[in-house]
């Protein structure tokens, strides 16, 4: 499987989380999204008209959704049905509020680190509001013994996709001191077997240890 | 407002601080770290390494110390004193290398703290540790819209002249119910 | 938006805006330097560079990069020798933007006790966490050098197929632009250079560029901006975690140890010329 990447896109970050805790190899192919705009040239736009990364190339086929790319990977796993618990409409709810995350800490970022354009003010309160009702989740869910977004003791695919969103916050501005559930979470998810970090993100101790 | 120096405040629910984990908040404008060593020991510090600044919560507990991110320094539980510098391994740190640390009490399931805090804190009631509520107004108007819910003790933590936790405790079956109340409190605040 | 006591050093020096290749036609780049807004654009193959406000300043493309200064410049553009050696594989390494101030962004890369952590792998290791000591002297022209600095690399450069020790030179000679030198691995007595240039969109913000100037034998460029950027991406959330984001060079301000020998030249350095933007504890120079 290739996968069409960018280093500081969080939707990249997703995909390459994912498998590395599923184990799964990917084959990276740089894209140069900032500076060097490759995404908007000719080349990368036959492969994805789209023009955004991540795009997964597997069988002869491309995916240019990042979630439909986690649902591949769940499945090409030997635990799918712990990742991807198909009885759950919860899961595709919570993949919703990462998309809600992107939208509103995406541009947020671009705009402090990339110098992009955005409607910044409203970008980040939009970004607190999703992270409030994402630390009261997290809260009471913590008082019922669960430790991931889905009932459970397992992660699944929502807590990745959040994930990402969440710990690259501050790159936009938006802090997280008012949301000690989700900052203890997000602890957690690094906690996870094959956690990989990228730039924005620490490491667990565990890696860093001797 | 400035805070008053004398009194405790909570700054975190005791069960914000698991293993190894650091808790970060702001107390009259001032950045805390708030953790818990392997003793049990809760620490209270300015949120940032006397070496360069770098923030103590991106940082690791390592059980009775915290490990700077930035050149691994660490400093001890308690005291705060600067243990271990790598870059020279040898050399004992100097003693006045160390993180500022702040009183700290732990009562009633919170973690209370202060400038120069007189006494000791004042738990209310005993009961279940709410979920804190950070509202983005002044303390004083924070204050008194919360007589109007029942069943339940509140101590304000400021955050900043603008910014104030809604800390608080009330028997266990009310929490879930009270926090409801409380977040339409914060909505009605906010929307001014 | 006009020159300032605060700003007035950096108003009449020269500062990368832009990599020469980023403006496209039809995509004009927008940026800031001193919160002056301007605009750089490429049209029918010349670069120009106009604040937006109409008010006319000086721009110049060298070395790969747009420069641009706001006032009258007190000297030349900084003469970068090694970019004519034709031995070398010379890219540039991209722009990033960091919460941080400009001279935190110089200090950081002048510092050789976070290699270990922060650069875990590639230019240090856990287990050689000790600073063997260096030497720093001021350069007769203003600025500073360090010279004798030793790291273990486990992985220095892309050209480099084992760990070694890696002989050191860092140099500044701008207030925020730095190079360092290091032994190349395969070219006995040659150095590898790199600069970094500090933009200060703000006194809280910049915009980082690198241009990377490696011996030739066994790099690509590709390979060289990529690693470049691999390790200015670790160094990016240090940056955006120190507070106060100013650097503070007043004395007494923060803890230097031994290892710390450049970093505290380089503050008092910026100290004795008087620079206040983006700093704190500045004294004003008296006339």
């Amino acid at each position: 499987m290739i996968l069409h990447n960018f280093e500081l896109s969080a939707e990249c970050y997703a995909v390459r989380l994912l498998a590395a805790m599923l184990d799964i190899t990917l084959e990276l192919r740089r894209i140069d999204v900032f500076p060097g705009r490759e995404h908007e040239e000719p080349v990368f736009l036959a492969l994805n008209p789209l023009g955004t990364v991540p795009v997964l190339e597997t069988d002869g086929a491309s995916l240019y959704e990042w979630q439909a790319m986690l649902a591949l990977l769940a499945a090409r796993s030997a635990h799918q049905d712990l990742w991807w618990p198909t009885d759950e409409p919860r899961l595709i709810e919570w993949l919703g509020f990462a998309h809600r995350l992107a939208a509103s800490i995406g541009p947020a970022r671009a705009h402090d680190g990339m110098g992009m354009e955005a409607d910044i003010d409203s970008c980040r309160r939009d970004a607190h509001r999703l992270l409030r009702v994402l630390e009261r989740h997290l809260w009471f869910a913590e008082c019922d013994g669960n430790h991931w977004l889905l009932a459970g003791a397992h992660p699944t695919a929502a807590d990745i996709a959040v994930f990402v969103h969440v710990i690259l916050s501050e790159e936009g501005g938006i802090e997280r001191m008012d949301y000690p559930a989700i900052r203890r979470w997000t602890d957690r998810v690094r906690e996870i077997d094959g956690f990989i970090p990228m730039s924005g993100v620490f490491s667990p101790l565990k890696a860093v240890e001797m | 407002m400035t805070i008053d120096p004398k009194r405790w405040y909570p700054v975190a629910a005791s069960d914000d601080l698991p293993q190894d984990h650091v808790y970060q908040t702001r107390l009259d404008g001032r950045p805390v770290a708030i953790w818990r060593a392997a003793s049990g020991d809760v620490n209270v510090w300015d949120d940032r390494c006397p070496h360069r600044g770098v923030r103590f919560s991106v940082g690791y507990v390592i059980g009775d110390e915290l490990r700077c991110q930035y050149h691994a320094w660490r400093f001890a539980s308690g005291s705060g004193s600067c243990t271990h510098i790598p870059a020279q391994p040898d050399a004992k740190p100097a003693a006045a290398i160390r993180a500022q640390t702040w009183p700290v009490r732990e009562r009633g399931g919170l973690v209370w703290t202060g400038i120069t805090p007189e006494g000791e804190p004042a738990v209310p009631i005993d009961g279940a540790v709410l979920r804190a509520i950070p509202v983005n107004r002044a303390i004083e108007d924070v204050e008194p819209a919360l007589k109007a819910i029942p069943d339940a003790a509140f101590i304000l933590q400021p955050v900043d002249t603008e910014r104030c936790v809604i800390r608080g405790l009330a028997a266990p079956e009310r929490t879930y119910a009270i926090d409801a109340m409380l977040e339409r409190l914060r909505l009605t605040l906010e929307t001014v | 938006m006009t020159e300032t006591p605060t700003n007035s050093l950096l108003w009449n020096d020269w500062h990368v805006i832009a990599e020469e290749a980023a403006p496209r036609p039809l995509r004009p780049l927008r940026t800031k330097l001193l919160d002056v807004p301007l605009t750089v654009r490429c049209d029918d193959g010349v670069i120009n560079a106009l604040r937006d406000d109409g008010i006319p300043m000086r721009r110049e493309v060298r070395y790969g990069f747009v420069w641009a200064c706001l006032g009258v410049p007190t000297r030349d553009i900084i003469h970068i020798p090694e970019a004519q050696d034709d031995w070398r594989c010379i890219v540039t390494g991209g722009a990033f933007g960091v919460h941080a101030s400009s001279p935190r962004v110089v200090e950081n890369f002048l510092d050789l006790g976070h290699l270990p952590y922060v650069h875990q792998g590639y230019l240090g290791a856990e287990e050689y966490g000790k600073v063997a000591p260096y030497q720093v002297r001021d350069l007769p022209e203003g600025g500073i050098i360090a010279t004798g600095c030793k790291v273990y690399q486990p992985s220095a450069s892309p050209a480099a197929k084992e760990g070694y020790v890696v002989d050191y030179i860092y140099k500044t000679e701008r207030p925020l632009i730095v190079s360092l030198y290091k032994a190349n691995p395969v070219r006995p007595g040659a150095f590898d250079a790199i600069y970094l240039f500090a933009q200060p969109v703000s006194e809280e913000r910049t915009i980082a560029y690198t241009l990377n100037m490696f011996g030739a034998e066994g790099v690509t460029a590709k390979d060289l901006r990529c690693f470049q950027q691999l390790i200015f991406l670790q160094d990016k959330p240090i940056l955006e975690n120190q507070f106060p984001k100013r650097l503070p060079i007043g004395p007494r301000m923060e803890m230097p140890i031994a290892a710390d020998k450049s970093s505290v030249a380089y503050r008092r350095w910026l100290s004795r010329i008087g620079l206040q933007y983006g700093t704190i504890g500045a004294e004003p120079l008296t006339a």
